[in-house]
């Protein structure tokens, strides 16, 4: 049922929010962010891991991620209007230390492939014939590997099969969370916005005059070179 | 006095730890987080500069911020009311960034790192920029040079700067007003020929060699001469409220004409095979030679205005038009001052250090006399265990993820040899002489954009092939951009062609020198078509590392001078550690890398 849920809420996407290349450029910037920001935790994660092994293993699959994410950034002009620049999000060490540090990176790698593979695949099915398909329907196919490699490595790493399996249920509860909070984000953005526009117009003709006076000036009047405190 | 300088908010967080009057430590944001121009707030560059410095936020004496937010705040909901009626989605998105967190950037600041919000203090964003730039030349009193897109009111700013009793009394001479912006005006030309303002104004420059100034007069009426100001800027070409929507008006479309299509090809080369010039790819070329050369014009009417008003013959120059190498370059030749200093990273990324250098050598138990600093302040790396997982690393399981210009060759395998350090350079010579490109990450990473031989790609600058492998299969770079040229100081006057005038400090890559007829063959790769280069003489004083390599290989091929590229793959920061340096290595043509005392290189056919 949520399956079915999911293919609609995506159809529904494709179909009426994505109708303008510029909503789909910034879709494209969304997947491009997502890959980088797997490299990201891979590599950082790497710093917790000892066995040199185990870091190329997780070294080779950041590459993969990487380039990724780079055909994500490549395909970008062809629905946008402006040069790619890349979304910045306020990173967050997940694990910063201790010994599970490493597997618990791989946990949130894993769940974010397995998402990012059934999210794509559903895209894929849903997308007219253009560059964004074809580079999903590519990624899937590297994707779906993905996901079985970083299970195994996550188990190689030290986890034991119960500690994966809650490690990746914290993650999927942290991301749940994350999507609850964005929602909430939403929605306050909404009532501010619809504040923000009344101030404008309510407080815009008495004020816009003093602004534009305050333009016209070609030089700083006030002094504010030295040091203050609140 | 131990000082936390932070810089963020707008793009280039960094952090900077001052210790009495001296740099100890500075990072910037993007470099750990690996975004480029990373604005968030600095958390793991403060880490890490912390760290570097063997402080923790417990030894901090003070904190402080680089910018008056309540000044920005100000003049931002000025050009957010100013355009009213029309501007009603710019007001509700500038409000919401600003009262919902950048007004509230001080406690934030103390929240976060857990100190008390009277330890946290603040400094108008210029003035963040002019102490860094007169606390970082060592001069006892000088001119400043402000230049930058906007600070908090300021677009440019004029200082009188010099010691009073060992402590930095910096005095405002003028502040030139926003919108009256310099940098906006170019960053909205940057946008209009298709590239990334903010990031790319470096391919304007470029691309400004390739045209004729044919719209000088054009632009001349646009950033007009002002008596108050030195200069203004008609707000008729602009929407600088809307940057990112389209920063240029339908009035600059009329006279300029139509914006070029991000990501379309422009066919001008710097070295080998250029394409075919159509009429719209020669008139961007102009546009753009016509904006830098009325930029120039504007920035030595304001370094006559400093002329006049302060008594000093040395001038330093610092905000994000400071990186713009053909400008500086002009303003030494003709600026009348008899020495010019610009810091590292004159751009937002140093305004942290300037921040952290004022206030600890404000408060410094014993006056300052001298706090310069150099670029190798930032994160060192132990390459250790990252390297010991190359034995492990199945380069063919690689091959499919190469960067798109890459050779893909079966059958590759990585070696790893650890060498002394005159060794190390005798074998990285050898190697760039062979053809090679080689990584070259050593010590602490340098503040700021510029790659100055310790984050570096180096490569024979004589050979168009290597260079085009570099441009290809390394860098991605297109074909306008010129590569920068690292000369060793013993042959700086072979190779370079400093003129009679004042002689620029050609040390960290800021000036564009002419290079000498008779030496441009045996450099030819490292030149722009208009015959200068982009110069950084290395002496074993500044970079014993690079300068080795450059000796070595000056005395294989006869002229100690490579290519000195950033060491970073394209859309990102400047790699930080050996696993990012690594894995560059790994996606392309890049033969060999030479982390601290070990070299890592590809052998094929093992």
């Amino acid at each position: 049922m949520s399956g079915l849920i999911e293919r609609l809420t995506v159809r529904l996407t494709v179909r009426f929010l994505w109708r303008s290349p510029a909503a789909v450029a910034e879709a494209v910037r969304g997947f491009q962010a997502t890959e980088a920001d797997g490299v990201w935790h891979l590599r950082r994660g790497m710093r917790a891991v000892r066995d040199p092994k185990q870091r190329a293993e997780m070294f080779t699959h950041s590459l993969e991620e990487e380039s990724h994410a780079d055909e994500f950034a490549a395909i970008y002009p062809a629905y946008a209007r402006a040069p790619f620049a890349a979304r910045h999000y306020e990173r967050r060490d997940l694990y910063p230390a201790g010994d599970d540090a490493g597997w618990r990176a791989m946990a949130y790698v894993n769940v974010g492939e397995d998402d990012a593979t059934a999210r794509f695949k559903l895209l894929a099915d849903a997308l007219e014939d253009g560059p964004l398909r074809d580079s999903l329907r590519r990624i899937v196919k590297d994707e779906e590997g993905h996901v079985h490699l970083t299970q195994a490595m996550l188990l190689r790493m030290g986890a034991t099969a119960s500690e994966a399996a809650a490690a990746q249920r914290d993650v999927r509860l942290a991301r749940a969370w994350d999507a609850w909070l964005r929602a909430g984000k939403r929605a306050v953005n909404a009532v501010a916005v619809a504040l923000l526009s009344a101030a404008y117009w309510l407080a815009g003709p008495f004020v816009a005059g003093a602004a534009r006076a305050r333009l016209r000036r070609r030089v700083v009047a006030h002094d504010n070179n030295q040091l203050k405190r609140l | 006095m131990k000082v936390l300088g932070v810089s963020y908010g707008y793009h280039d967080a960094s952090a900077c730890v001052a210790v009495d009057g001296e740099v100890r430590a500075a990072c910037a944001e993007e470099r750990e987080t690996r975004q480029k121009h990373d604005a968030n707030f600095p958390a793991f560059a403060i880490e890490r500069a912390l760290a570097d410095a063997g402080l923790t936020v417990a030894d901090l004496d003070e904190v402080v911020f680089h910018e008056d937010p309540h000044a920005k705040f100000s003049r931002v909901l000025c050009a957010a009311m100013a355009p009213y009626p029309r501007s009603r989605s710019e007001f509700v998105n500038a409000m919401k960034a600003w009262l919902g967190r950048k007004l509230w950037a001080l406690g934030s600041l103390a929240g976060r790192l857990d100190v008390p919000l009277e330890r946290v203090s603040y400094l108008g964003h210029h003035f963040s920029h002019a102490v860094q730039a007169f606390m970082g030349s060592g001069f006892d009193d000088a001119a400043v040079l402000v230049l930058d897109a906007v600070g908090d009111w300021a677009c440019s700013a004029l200082y009188a700067a010099r010691y009073v009793d060992g402590r930095p009394v910096i005095e405002r001479v003028l502040e030139v007003a926003y919108p009256n912006s310099l940098g906006l005006v170019y960053s909205a030309v940057t946008a209009w020929l298709g590239f990334s303002p903010n990031d790319s104004e470096c391919s304007t420059m470029a691309l400004a060699a390739f045209g004729r100034p044919i719209y000088a007069e054009a632009f001349r009426e646009v950033i007009p001469e002002d008596p108050e100001a030195g200069y203004a800027v008609d707000p008729a070409y602009f929407n600088f409220q809307r940057f990112y929507q389209g920063p240029v008006t339908e009035r600059f479309i009329e006279r300029f004409g139509a914006a070029r299509a991000p990501g379309s090809p422009l066919p001008f080369a710097c070295f080998g095979e250029g394409g075919a010039v159509s009429e719209d790819h020669q008139r961007y070329a102009d546009v753009a030679a016509s904006v830098q050369l009325v930029l120039e014009e504007r920035a030595l009417g304001l370094c006559a205005t400093l002329r006049a008003r302060v008594p000093s013959e040395r001038l330093c120059m610092a905000g994000g038009v400071a990186l713009n190498c053909v400008l500086n370059a002009r303003v030494v030749r003709e600026g009348g001052f008899r020495e010019v200093f610009i810091p590292p990273d004159p751009g937002d990324g140093g305004t942290s250090v300037g921040a952290a250098l004022y206030v600890s050598a404000l408060r410094a138990r014993e006056p300052v006399t001298v706090a310069r600093y150099g670029p190798y302040v930032g994160p060192r790396v132990d390459e250790g265990d990252d390297l010991e997982l190359i034995e492990h690393v199945k380069p063919d399981h690689a091959l499919p993820y190469l960067k798109p210009g890459a050779e893909r060759v079966a059958g590759v395998r990585w070696r790893r040899a650890r060498l002394e350090p005159d060794a190390l350079a005798e074998e990285v010579a050898r190697r760039l002489f062979a053809g090679e490109v080689v990584g070259w990450f050593q010590g602490r990473a340098e503040l700021g954009p510029r790659a100055l031989g310790n984050r570096s790609i180096l490569a024979r600058a004589d050979d168009v092939a290597v260079a085009t492998r570099l441009s290809r299969a390394v860098k991605e770079r297109a074909a306008y951009r010129p590569y920068a040229l690292a000369v060793a100081r013993e042959e700086a006057d072979a190779v370079l062609d400093f003129g009679d005038g004042p002689r620029p400090d050609a040390r960290w890559m800021q000036y564009a020198v002419r290079v000498r007829d008779e030496a441009r063959g045996r450099v030819r790769c490292g030149l722009h078509v208009d015959g200068t280069t982009r110069a950084q003489v290395c002496g074993a004083d500044d970079n014993p590392g690079l300068h080795a390599v450059l000796t070595a290989f000056g005395r294989l091929s006869g002229t100690a001078a490579l290519i000195n590229t950033s060491f970073n793959p394209s859309g990102y920061p400047i790699v930080a550690t050996t696993v990012e340096a690594l894995a560059m290595f790994a996606r392309t043509d890049m033969a060999a890398l030479a982390v601290n005392g070990s070299l890592v290189w590809k052998e094929r056919g093992a």
